[in-house]
This record gives C-alpha cells, structure tokens and sequence, in this order.
C-alpha cells in the first residue's frame, strides 16, 4: 500500500454551537483519486475548507506528507503542493482566459514583484499556459472574457488554473455541479486525464461519476467519516445504505 | 492601436508646442492639468486596476508636496538633487506613507477599506495645523525654485516643461507597470482577491505594494505641485481633493488606461474656465458626475471607445449624422440646464437681491451677452424651450445610434473591458 499524502486525524471545527465536523478521519494516498461522498450539509465542502486553509480547525492533526498544516495561510498551503477548486466558479470573470491561466502559471515562477520587466518576455510562462490551454481545451477561447465562457468551459478554466501550479494533491470541490450529461462526460475524461500522477481528493454528487472514476470512497455524515473503501466495498457498505437510503428501508 | 499611436504623437507635440501659442496665465493652467491629470491616473492604479476605491488620496499628494518642499528648503537645489530632480522626494514621502497606511487600510476590502482610507487622510487634515514643525502650522510652509543645469525657472513656461517631462514620464511608467507580471496580478487582485490567495499568492502584501505604489505617484504630482507654487499649507489634505480626484477618474472612465488622464485634464480646465463665468461649478461638476454614473458608467473614455468602435465597424459616413443629432441633443440640453441654473443663480444672488426697489419690477439681468427680464415669459419660456427641442432631438439621435448598434451583440461594460485588456494576452 502506498504512502498516505494527505491525513486527517482526528479533525474537529465548530462555529459557535454549531458542531460541524466531528472527528473527522481521512487518509489520501500518493496517486490515488479518492472521493468524499455524503448527504447534503455532512460537512464536505467545510472539509475543504479546512484542508485548504479557508478555515482553521478547532483541533485535531492535518498532515501533508509529513507536515502539519492546520492553521497555515491558504497560499502557504499552495506553496507545499495543494491546490483546490470550488463549489461555486471562482475565477476572474473580467480577465480573459488566456491570463486567468496565465495568472496561475506565474506563481511558481516566483515573480508576483517583478515590476521591470514585460510579461511578454516570459517565454516559458507563456509556453506553460499555452500547454494548460489545450490541456483543458480552451484553445479557441482564449481571448474571451472569462465571465462571457458557457458554465461548463468556466469550470472547465477552473480546474485549469487548479492545475496550474504542477500540485501533488488536487482538491475538486463538485467539479460536475449544474452540468449536463454531455459536459459531465467531458469533465470526467478531463479530470481523468489531468490528475494522471498526482492525487485527487474530490467531492461530487453524481454517483456515476463517483464509482467510475475513483480508486476508494469515503462516507462523511454529520462530520464524521463512518466508512472509507473502494467503489465496491462502498456500495456493499451497510451504515451506508442507511445514511443514503434511510433506516426505515434497511430495517 | 496604430491610430492610438498616432493620436498620442499629436496630442504630445501639442502639448510641447503649447507655451508657445497661449498667454503666460494659460500656461499655468496647464500645468494645472498636467498635474491633475498625474494624480488621478496615479489613484486610478489603486482604484480602476487594483479595484480598492481610496477616498483619501490627497493625503499622499500633500505628503508629496510637503516633503518636496522641505527639500527644496534644505537642499537649495544644490547637490545630488538640483530643483528638476526634486519631485522625487516627494516620490519617496508617498511611497512611505502610502507603505504604512496601505498596511492598514488593506487588511480590509471594499466599504472599510474606503472607510480607513477616509479616516486616515482625515486624522492627518486635523493633526497638521498641530504639528507646525512639519506642515507649517495654519500658514503652511514655503519656499523658491532655485536655478540648476543653466535654467533659473523663473517664469511658467519653464516649469510647464519640467512638469510635463514628469508628468508624461510617470504616466509612461505607469503603463509600462500593467504589462508587467505584478500589474497583470493588479488586475486579478480587482477581479477576484480571494482566488488569488488560492493561487499562492501573498493577497495583502500585494495590496500594501499597489497602494503605495499609487501613493508614490500621488506624490510626485504633489511634489510637482509644490514646484509649481512654491508653498503648501494643510488645506491640501482636505476631503474636496480626495472627492475630486474620485470624481475626475470615474467621469474619465476607470477601465481605460488614459480614461483618467482624459477626465481630469477636461474637469481642470473646465474648473478653471468656469471659474470666471460662473459661482456654480461645483453643482455642474456634481451634475456631470451623476450623468456619467447614470447613463455611461464606463466614463467619456467608454464613449470614445464605443464611438470608434462604430466608426471602425461602419465607416465615418454611417456614423456622422448619429453622431452629430448626439451632439446637438447634449448641447441644447446643457445649455437649457445652464441657462434654467444661471438666471436662477443670478435672480437669488445678494448683489441682486440687493438692487431691488420694492413695487418696481425687477432690472434685467444679463446673460449670453444679452439682457433679460425676470419679469418677462420669455426668460422662463427659453429653457424649457431648449430642453423641449432637446428631447426631441434626443428621440432621434437615439433611433440612429439603435440603428448603428442593430444586429450586433450588445457591448457592455463587461465586453469594453476585455477588449481593453484583453490585448496583451
């Protein structure tokens, strides 16, 4: 078994009374994809949130490889090798697409001060985001505004400038939300092809998508995380079927 | 972007040339927009490019000033800084205090940061008369050009070409700034902060740099203003020219890179203009604003960009008669609006009030070059006449430009924007 890349351990936060997650445990291994599925308001996108630095937790152990970073500055955290969508389309709307990916590839080059010299003359960083940009497909529209995109090609841009700064752990927060089937497949083959050799922690809704996709499933219900095993143990899973089905139809 | 650079050439040689045509008063004038043409494109940094709306930039074009001042003071204009170089200190004074106040101000976005921002440029409008050591106390400080490298800057023309060499210097600097890697994050910073910190970036560091960068540019304007007058004194940290530096980059358009340029240079000279044939400037200027804000929020420079986009998709012919029903529509419709204002000003004015005799009917009042009674229909009947004809043209000139825009996507706020940036990627 391989080396666990991403841990949770015993991972708590609550917002004033409010006790969202409780006690979470995780474990991402190198290379794998992994999915976090659970009923709506389990806690999965605060998961995230915490993971990514959004939000600290209010105790327990994050590990990134062997460091601990609960509490760390969301750039701190891209820094180490995280990088992480969202929910809801975060990007530039009023920047084309050509420099939203742009904007993302420039980070690890380490020149966010440089203020002498043009862009244009960073041959490799545009080299780069030209390479993200068939990557993700959006060769055609680079010059487009990136808020005049269609809702698939945005997420699409999204997970593009995720991808940006060559990260070992990749965190997609529902990618497929609000797609259509067709879109749906062509994210699907996109994110397949794009986390070859790194390791995706996703969560999503769409249970297709879930079990063909990824190598092991973990069930987050009322913050806790009450099983953790592959598509087929998953499905096999008794607590499971509870928590989706309802206790009345298992009884 | 050929003819931009044609157009940039003229509108350059023009302004070297231009001491030469006008009166020595004029050329202080220009200088005057020169200088307020600086500043705002130095706040609009800060505010169309970093999207962080300062409403106190005077105070780091004050701080420039005074720092340029003592300088000036200290130094004589001898040494490693004769009086062409002087500026930079007022450079230096608002990239520190644009360093520390940014600090501050940037921990917050939107609503509080424009409220710290307001409240910091306002502790330093009531701390300065206190500290006579550094502002001079309520009579300010002052001093003299001195001579260096053969020039003596005795007379405005002199200081009109040291204030336009800095002037088109740092404009220059501040464009070539957006091509460069940490002005293309400005950008992202306006559009989404929080995705940037998600990117890696370092968001209020980023920040802090923005604003004083734009503070440093407030004050060379500072600096040169202080070359030019030879004396400052507190009311320059004052809110008027904080409102006034938001105002003449909104009405120039903040999503062009010379919008502001453009704003301020036409509101100072018109300010100047007017200032000898009206005592209602301010309420024309507020006027002015809320039409922009209401009917072309992208400001005169979104209107000249829309106008050539036409002219380049349709051809002069199609879009002259447009243009000019638009024209006559905004003409009869200020003047309507400044004839109703001007006789009303005139009426209620003390002098006027003054010169009443009671069961006498009221003395004309001259206007336009022409007398008018307030007694008489006509003067009442003349702006509702123009307005009227106003309206009308209004209806037509509308009808011609929905006819030039026919058949074509809309072109938003959104759309004039990528197309403006959009040309570097």
């Amino acid at each position: 078994m391989s080396r666990a890349i991403l841990q949770l351990r015993d991972v708590h936060k609550s917002f004033g009374e409010a006790h969202i997650i409780r006690g979470a445990q995780l474990e991402l291994h190198t290379g794998e994809r992994h999915a976090v599925i659970g009923p709506n308001g389990a806690g999965k996108s605060t998961l995230f949130h915490l993971i990514s630095g959004q939000l600290q937790p209010s105790s327990g152990q994050i590990l990134l490889g062997e460091e601990a970073i609960q509490g760390y500055s969301p750039q701190h955290i891209n820094h180490l090798g995280l990088s992480r969508s969202f929910q809801i389309t975060n990007i530039f709307p009023g920047l084309s697409v050509f420099e939203n990916l742009r904007i993302a590839v420039m980070r690890k080059h380490g020149m966010q001060y440089h203020f002498w010299r043009s862009i244009q003359r960073y041959s490799e960083v545009r080299a780069q985001t030209e390479q993200l940009l068939e990557q993700v497909r959006l060769q055609d529209k680079q010059t487009v505004c990136a808020a005049e995109l269609s809702y698939s090609e945005q997420r699409a841009l999204e997970i593009g400038m995720t991808l940006a700064c060559d990260p070992r752990v990749i965190l997609l927060d529902e990618p497929m939300a609000g797609m259509s089937h067709e879109e749906t497949d062509y994210a699907l083959n996109l994110i397949r092809e794009v986390t070859q050799g790194r390791s995706l922690l996703i969560v999503e809704h769409d249970m297709d998508v879930v079990f063909s996709l990824c190598d092991r499933i973990s069930v987050l219900v009322y913050g806790e995380v009450i099983a953790t095993g592959t598509p087929d143990q998953i499905r096999a899973d008794r607590r499971v079927q509870e928590a989706y089905l309802g206790e009345e139809q298992c009884a | 972007m050929k003819l931009t650079k044609i157009l940039l050439a003229v509108l350059l040689l023009a302004l070297l040339v231009l001491p030469a045509i006008l009166p020595a008063a004029m050329v202080n004038a220009a200088i005057q927009m020169l200088i307020a043409a600086l500043f705002a494109c130095a706040f609009n940094l800060l505010c169309g490019q970093g999207g962080m709306l300062s409403f106190g930039h005077a105070a780091y074009f004050g701080v420039g000033s005074f720092a340029t001042l003592h300088a000036m003071n200290a130094l004589n204009g001898e040494g490693l800084l004769p009086t062409p170089l002087l500026p930079l200190i007022g450079a230096l004074g608002g990239f520190i205090c644009g360093l520390c106040a940014g600090w501050f101000a940037t921990k917050r976005a939107g609503v509080y940061f424009s409220m710290i921002t307001l409240a910091l440029a306002e502790l330093l409008h009531s701390l300065a008369p206190h500290l006579s050591m550094l502002f001079g106390g309520e009579a300010g400080i002052s001093s003299m050009r001195s001579p260096a490298w053969g020039l003596d800057f005795g007379d405005a023309t002199q200081v009109y070409y040291l204030t336009l060499g800095w002037v088109v210097l740092s404009i220059a600097l501040l464009y070539a700034f957006t091509l460069t890697p940490m002005g293309r994050l400005t950008f992202a910073l306006r559009e989404n902060g929080h995705r940037l910190q998600f990117l890696g970036y370092n968001v209020h560091r980023l920040r802090v740099l923005v604003f004083a960068l734009s503070a440093m540019f407030a004050g060379i304007a500072g600096g040169l203003q202080a070359l030019n007058l030879e004396s400052a004194n507190y009311v320059l940290f004052d809110m008027r020219f904080s409102a006034e530096v938001v105002l003449n980059t909104y009405i120039g358009g903040v999503n062009v890179f010379l919008g502001p340029v453009l704003g301020a240079a036409l509101m100072t000279f018109f300010g100047n203009a007017a200032s000898d044939l009206t005592q209602s400037w301010l309420l024309y200027q507020g006027l002015l604003f809320v039409l922009v804000m209401m009917f072309m929020p992208s400001g005169l420079a979104g209107l000249v960009l829309c106008w050539s986009a036409q002219i380049r998709r349709r051809g002069w012919l199609a879009v002259i008669p447009a243009a000019l029903s638009a024209l006559i529509t905004a003409g009869l419709l200020s003047l309507a609006v400044v004839f109703a204002i001007e006789t009303l000003q005139r009426v209620f004015s003390q002098d006027y009030q003054a010169l009443l005799i009671a069961d006498q009917p009221w003395p004309a009042i001259s206007l336009f070059g022409r007398e008018w009674l307030p007694g008489a229909l006509l003067t009442w009947a003349m702006p509702l006449l123009l307005g009227l004809a106003g309206l009308l043209v209004l209806k037509l000139a509308r009808r011609q430009w929905l006819r030039l825009l026919d058949d074509e996507p809309a072109a938003g706020p959104v759309a004039l924007r990528s197309r403006v940036e959009g040309e570097q990627s």
